[in-house]
């Protein structure tokens, strides 16, 4: 059985891309162990002097050490995704780059009818940064538009089709996970020893 | 012109602050530019409103008040930093200081590149409506390879750079005047409707129980609030007149003084004048009308869009030139905002005033001339406002 993490993109109370990922977590309960991870309570990114992030979030990169496979659900927020996730981002990048060459599937939710797809195009090129370099599925795309109508009470996506859309990406992430594991165990990304933008 | 610089940085040291601090050194003749920090604003949270704290006001309060905004920002992983993103979060939450305004975007990084990537996420992200700045488009100014790029006087090392930023400021000047010709009344926002022109609300003062059209308003307001005249004394801050001192005071000063009050109505004029002879023509029957019966209505979005201006504290005075009365004369309109102690909007006094006398006798008094310039620079940013103007002479 897989082995993933989920990340909710958000610090809010109230999120339906918290809520995406209980659903994916639930609806595939038989394919993978998804534990859904919160970024609300991590502090945010200030360089720190010494390459050292706080403890929330070194247990954060320790769960993304351990994971098969990452699913970020991120809301937009001003066309982007929201500082608080940035922020994480940014603490991983600057310590111990847990994402270098982890596969990563991007899902979003958003009120609108867009459904967050410019922030998942930020977020792709934020992710292939080199001091992240996750291992993003290619074309793919996982869109919740008007999201705050998209859940019934028990909170199952409502719209048969996209459950159906949902299980055939699902379905592709395992078995890009299972590629992409391969690939990199032959060929794995070094790992900068220190945060290599300021080494010149 | 005001411009604020915005450093989209909160590490401790910043080559960013840096490239901020260097323009607002290098080109303060061309402009008055204020650096601010973000370091103190906290992180995002919807589910925690903290728009009200003082660092998330202090921000809102000197970009509404700019005429422009220069964000510098790093490059974090190809993107702009969560801090920076955060401050735009919250000014695109509850409030909206960045909507319409004029902004550039410069940038210095690490890499070759010199944060090439995060200037265009930066410009996606403040085209988003909730945000909605006007931002400069082209003049893309990078700083690569950033830590090698300043002297120990915190000087840019390379001529060629400082000259390019040079002309990439200067153009900014010029577009934060086209965007605000944009955003003025003849532009394409309908602005009527941003000020009761009726006076149909009330403040304080507002005298109630008398129709502001009637012919001698004066007179009845007078007699509902007991207004004392003539010989009485009134105390004023500081000294004592009598009435009848007071109007030929104030009949003595150099303009034509109007007074409409925060509800938009018209209260006073320094009257010794016949209509015809004024330049800014009143007649005694108007007092206590309320604005828009002063104006026609093509002239209430521009009327409008004045007061918002004083109201709003964009601005404390706005002045048009009204080029109606020949040329030995320069006769200019001056919409002055009226507070309180506490900067509380009270209204306007428009003065209304040819200081071309002025100028001839201070050209007299020192022996300088005027040297013909470039003409069209003077007129060019106010001719905006003219149907403002041109519709209060209207009766
Ligand atoms: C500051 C701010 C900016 C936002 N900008 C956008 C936007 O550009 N596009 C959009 O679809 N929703 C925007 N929204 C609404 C989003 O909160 C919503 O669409 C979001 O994706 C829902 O995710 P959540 O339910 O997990 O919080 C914005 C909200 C905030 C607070
Ligand atoms: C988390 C993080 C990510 C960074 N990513 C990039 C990057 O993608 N491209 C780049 O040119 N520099 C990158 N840098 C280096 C910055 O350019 C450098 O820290 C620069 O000095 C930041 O500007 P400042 O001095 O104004 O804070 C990154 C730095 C940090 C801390």
């Amino acid at each position: 059985m897989l082995n993933l993490i989920g990340i909710v993109g958000t610090n809010s109370d109230q999120s339906t891309n918290r809520q995406l990922l209980q659903f994916i977590q639930k609806h595939f309960a038989d394919q993978a162990n998804i534990e859904i991870c919160e970024i609300k309570d991590l502090p945010a990114f200030n360089k720190p002097k010494e390459n050292q992030a706080p403890e929330e979030v070194q247990a954060l990169a320790a769960k993304i050490t351990a994971a098969d496979g990452v699913i970020i659900s991120t809301p937009e927020y001003n066309h982007s995704i929201p500082a608080i996730l940035k922020s994480v981002l940014e603490w991983l990048s600057y310590t111990s780059q847990p994402l270098v060459d982890k596969p990563l599937m991007i899902t979003g939710a958003s009120y609108g009818k867009l459904g967050s797809s410019r922030a998942q195009s930020h977020l792709r090129q934020i992710l292939d940064a080199p001091e992240l370099k996750a291992r993003i599925m290619p074309s793919s795309e996982f869109l919740v538009g008007y999201s705050l109508q998209a859940f019934d009470e028990e909170g199952n996506l409502k719209d048969a089709n996209k459950v159906s859309e949902l299980e055939d990406i699902f379905n592709d992430f395992t078995q890009f996970i299972e590629i992409t594991n391969h690939l990199v165990s032959k060929n794995p990304t070094k790992k900068a020893q220190k945060f290599s933008w300021e080494d010149n | 012109m005001k411009i604020v610089g915005i450093v989209g940085s909160n590490a401790d040291f910043s080559y960013n602050h840096q490239l901020l601090n260097f323009i607002a050194k290098q080109y303060k003749q061309l402009v008055e530019i204020e650096v601010l920090d973000i370091k103190d604003v906290p992180m995002f949270n919807q589910s925690d409103d903290q728009t009200d704290s003082a660092p998330i006001q202090h921000l809102n309060e000197k970009i509404t008040e700019a005429d422009g905004v220069i964000i510098a920002t790093p490059e974090y992983n190809h993107s702009i930093p969560s801090a920076l993103q955060s401050v735009i979060e919250w000014l695109s939450f509850k409030i909206h200081p960045l909507d319409g305004k004029p902004v550039m975007i410069v940038g210095a990084s690490y890499d070759v590149q010199g944060s090439s990537r995060s200037q265009l996420h930066l410009r996606q992200i403040l085209d988003a409506p909730g945000v909605n700045a006007v931002v400069m488009p082209g003049n893309e100014f990078l700083l690569g390879e950033v830590h090698k790029a300043f002297d120990e006087e915190g000087d840019l090392k390379d001529a060629e750079t400082a000259k390019f930023l040079e002309s990439c400021i200067k153009k900014f000047i010029r577009f934060i005047n086209v965007v605000n010709v944009l955003n003025a009344p003849e532009g394409m926002k309908d602005l009527s409707s941003a000020e009761d022109l009726y006076a149909t609300g009330s403040i304080d003062t507002t005298i109630q129980g008398i129709d502001m059209m009637a012919d001698d308003w004066v007179e009845q307001a007078a007699e509902a609030t007991g207004a004392v005249d003539g010989d009485t004394y009134v105390k004023l801050d500081r000294g004592i007149l009598t009435v009848n001192q007071l109007n030929h005071f104030l009949n003595s000063m150099p303009a034509e003084l109007t007074y409409a009050d925060s509800n938009n109505q018209f209260l006073y004029y320094n009257h010794h004048l016949d209509a015809e002879e004024m330049f800014a023509s009143r007649r005694p029957e108007q007092v206590g009308y309320p604005l828009a019966e002063c104006h026609p209505k093509q002239a209430f979005s521009g009327v409008s869009w004045v007061i918002q201006q004083l109201r709003k504290g964009k601005q404390d005075v706005v002045k048009t030139h009204v080029p109606t009365h020949g040329p030995d004369k320069f006769v200019v309109h001056n919409y002055q905002a009226i507070r309180d102690e506490e900067g509380n909007y009270l209204g306007i006094n428009e003065y209304v005033q040819d200081i071309k006398p002025i100028i001839d006798w201070y050209l007299e008094q020192t022996g300088q001339q005027l040297t013909g310039g470039d003409v069209d620079a003077v007129s060019g940013a106010t001719s905006k406002v003219d149907t403002v103007s041109g519709a209060t002479v209207k009766g």
